[in-house]
């Protein structure tokens, strides 16, 4: 630590070009937190722990296939089974497309056993209202409050998907542990199946929910055997895999962000190997001096290679700064465009990987110029300039 | 795109081009000091060209995708669906309703009658060829006029699906992308085997991510008894706002017309968080791009203090200084970009896909880098050459001859 200040000193000899890589690290390093945070946001939705004994039965053809609402009787017979609801997805517009959130029709008194996870708090009174009114619905705190909606108010949906439009009253609030929880608004079943001819009796999904996680493989395989000879025949996987076909479907988005994030590297090492090499060919005689004056060659390749490790660290941890104080504005701009990154923060482990990487980087773009330097001979070294 | 972030830095280009002309301090003074410092001007061309890699490659895929939309709509044909449905996914028509357009007088006719077609559409998940899973693919039961009104699509191998058979004619594009698909070979749902007829190339429309076959067939393998929607073409394209007037007045009617041009425009919001998304990677690189030109020509300029003091000390003036290394800066980013814009095109033709969530089916298309995307790429070095390059060459062109003929 006695030669911190020999460090700062130089790193600060040439105030523009530090500053100017420092920036250029930070930028870089902020749109690769940014990215990883990204994916780790919607890998979070495929690997919800909450959901380890959900799962999700739907046609085997395709989502847009609707199931016979019998079906949940069978299901419901099965010892395992914790409790089954039939959900499906009304895909309604709140006044025009852009205002999106998910809207279901669900069998209203399972929800809050099925989603006990979700709809963490709720008020048992409002929880009686909207039971007692098929008109009634439910929605998060966090979709409330995006639409200044309170208790009593009159939700008009436009169907898309069904030729309904339904006026719901807002029967109650719920609050969740995450945010993205409470995007969502659920009303009766009965509603959609009494209003849409062609959904009498029929659903687009079954939510089961297993008495123990360990009872779900066991389940899905019963459930798809049962109805696999069916003539509408099923398609059962746990929750995380029903999310993770849906981001699936956005394309291959981790492919992009992490080819993204290795050319954005391969361009930091360019970088900073090139500021180094400057800032430590400048010093050939300063380091020739150093060692003339008793300093060990591994001593001076320390100082140097500190000093890189501290340019990358100090650009490393001002990207992550930035996308930690980007993360609220990009919660709120892209979180309406793309649903499920309305939770979207920098995550522990994407923060370390950032910081590994940055030091990583400081260490390779040092090691060779400085290693250069600190064995040329001496005496050549206080020749050099 | 690009382009008109140059316009405010129009008279800057025209006044450096004048100076280049005009009062020359060599172009070729610049080409040689920039290859005197091999390593440093390498190494920024490098990571300017990782910049203007990506920036290209982006900008390829999200027009990849709204071209799949843009090109897939012809101006006089209009698309009937059930008011408020947006998507021909969520529409029902009913027979009786398609009997009585098919007889309207608004629609064009040719040799066999008139040009409409009543479709279906439905979507099926079909298994992917690297083997990640599986994707929801729309499937569109037509009428054999529906084939001759997409005119941008051809047939390339096989035949069209007979109206009656159990058969499939799939797009050239989602061959590669889906694992057993190929004539020949089968699909099976429904209680029965698919066979596949014949491939089609609909030319980058979006009718590439759709399978074909005879609306008939598919009604009564989903136990429908009501089309999705109907494609009608007019007599001209004139008449469309009155036909959409009849179709939404009309007491048995009350359909809602799209002109097909608009309805697949606007399907282009599929690729809004890909846009959005590369929007934002640019802008960040960008920035961190002009940090790195700026740096390297710093220390540039600061290694070249004596060759700037002789340059003034024989004559040369602050302005013309300041357009010498303007140019270096922008030879430079220059050379980056045209690397660049080359590195993109390992990635051209690459087949992917997304997923339109309102259709709720995939769709396939190609990375394409057209010369006019790498233009653009090329366009946005001399950009970041601009921007990066500026505040060197006004710090060069500052500095006093006496200093400058003393330091070195």
């Amino acid at each position: 630590m006695k030669f911190l200040s020999i460090i700062l000193r130089s790193l600060f000899r040439s105030k523009r070009r530090t500053i100017l890589t420092v920036l250029f690290l930070a930028v870089s390093i902020f749109l690769v937190a940014t990215l990883q945070s990204i994916l780790a946001t919607l890998d979070g939705f495929a690997n919800n722990p909450n959901s380890s004994n959900r799962i999700a039965v739907r046609h085997k053809v395709s989502l847009t296939n609707m199931l016979p609402l019998r079906y949940a009787d069978w299901i419901r017979q099965q010892s395992e089974v914790d409790g089954v609801m039939a959900l499906q997805w009304f895909g309604g517009i709140y006044k025009d497309p852009s205002n999106f959130f998910a809207n279901f029709a669900a069998e209203p008194e399972p929800i809050i056993h099925i989603f006990k996870e979700e709809i963490a708090e709720y008020s048992e009174a409002e929880w009686r209202d909207f039971l007692r009114d098929q008109n009634g619905c439910i929605v998060g705190e966090a979709l409330a409050k995006k639409f200044a909606w309170k208790v009593g108010d009159v939700i008009p949906l436009q169907g898309t998907i069904f030729p309904i439009n339904p006026r719901l009253n807002l029967r109650g609030i719920y609050r969740s542990k995450r945010s993205s929880d409470e995007q969502v608004l659920y009303f009766h079943y009965k509603l959609l199946e009494e209003g849409v001819p062609f959904m009498k009796g029929r659903v687009g999904s079954f939510w089961v929910r297993a008495k123990h996680p360990d009872d779900v493989p066991r389940l899905i395989e019963r459930i798809d055997r049962h109805f696999g000879d069916a003539v509408e025949p099923t398609l059962s996987e746990t929750e995380n895999a029903f999310q993770l076909a849906f981001l699936k479907m956005m394309g291959d988005l981790s492919t992009i962000i992490h080819s993204i994030t290795a050319a954005v590297l391969v361009a930091i090492l360019i970088v900073s190997a090139n500021t180094m090499a400057m800032a430590i060919r400048e010093r050939t005689t300063e380091v020739a001096v150093f060692r003339a004056m008793g300093f060990t060659s591994s001593q001076m390749l320390g100082i140097l290679m500190a000093e890189g490790i501290l340019l990358a660290l100090m650009g490393g941890l001002s990207g992550l700064g930035l996308a930690w104080l980007a993360a609220g504005g990009l919660r709120a701009g892209v979180g309406t465009v793309i649903p499920w990154l309305t939770d979207f923060t920098i995550p522990v482990d994407t923060m370390l990987f950032c910081l590994h990487v940055t030091m990583g980087l400081g260490i390779l773009s040092t090691f060779i110029p400085a290693y250069r330097v600190v064995r040329r001979p001496i005496v050549e070294g206080l020749r050099a300039l | 795109m690009v382009w008109f972030l140059f316009l405010p830095l129009l008279p800057y280009l025209a006044w450096l081009v004048w100076a280049a002309l005009r009062h020359p301090i060599p172009l070729s003074y610049n080409w040689r000091s920039l290859w005197q410092r091999k390593v440093s001007t390498l190494s920024t061309a490098g990571a300017i060209a990782v910049v203007v890699a990506i920036f290209v490659v982006v900008l390829s895929l999200s027009q990849g995708i709204s071209k799949a939309f843009v090109s897939s709509g012809r101006p006089d044909q209009v698309v009937i669906l059930r008011p408020n449905a947006r998507v021909e996914l969520n529409s029902t028509l009913e027979r009786d309703r398609s009997r009585i357009l098919k007889t309207n007088p608004f629609l064009a006719q040719d040799a066999q009658g008139p040009l409409a077609s009543s479709e279906c559409v439905v979507v099926k998940l079909l298994e992917l060829a690297d083997g990640s899973g599986s994707t929801n693919v729309a499937f569109r039961g037509l009428e054999p006029e529906g084939i001759r009104m997409r005119t941008q699509v051809r047939l390339v191998q096989g035949r069209w699906f007979k109206a009656g058979l159990p058969e499939l004619v799939i797009p050239r594009k989602m061959v590669g992308r889906f694992a057993n698909l190929g004539v020949g070979k089968s699909v099976h749902f429904s209680g029965q085997p698919w066979a596949i007829v014949g491939v089609f190339d609909g030319s980058g429309s979006a009718f590439d991510s759709e399978v074909w076959t005879d609306v008939e067939m598919l009604m009564q393998a989903h136990r429908r008894s009501s089309y999705s929607a109907m494609l009608v073409r007019l007599s001209s394209p004139e008449k469309i706002p009155a036909f959409i007037k009849f179709l939404d007045e009309d007491k048995r009617l009350k359909l809602e017309g799209k002109p097909e041009a608009e309805y697949y425009a606007q399907q282009t919001e599929a690729g809004k968080p890909i846009q959005i998304l590369g929007n934002l990677i640019t802008v960040i690189l960008t920035v961190g791009a002009i940090f790195a030109a700026m740096n390297t020509m710093f220390a540039a300029v600061a290694s070249r203090t004596a060759e700037i003091g002789t340059l003034r000390a024989l004559g040369y003036r602050r302005l013309e200084i300041l357009a010498s290394f303007q140019w270096e800066a922008l030879m430079l980013c220059t050379l980056g970009g045209i690397l660049g814009a080359g590195m993109a095109l390992w990635f051209n033709g690459i087949q992917t896909g997304t997923t339109n969530f309102e259709t709720f089916s995939d769709v396939s298309f190609a990375f394409t880098i057209t010369p006019n995307l790498m233009g653009q790429g090329v366009a946005f070095s001399v950009l970041m050459g601009v921007l990066g390059g500026f505040f060197p060459a006004w710090r060069a062109s500052r500095i006093p001859v006496t200093e400058a003929m003393k330091g070195g």
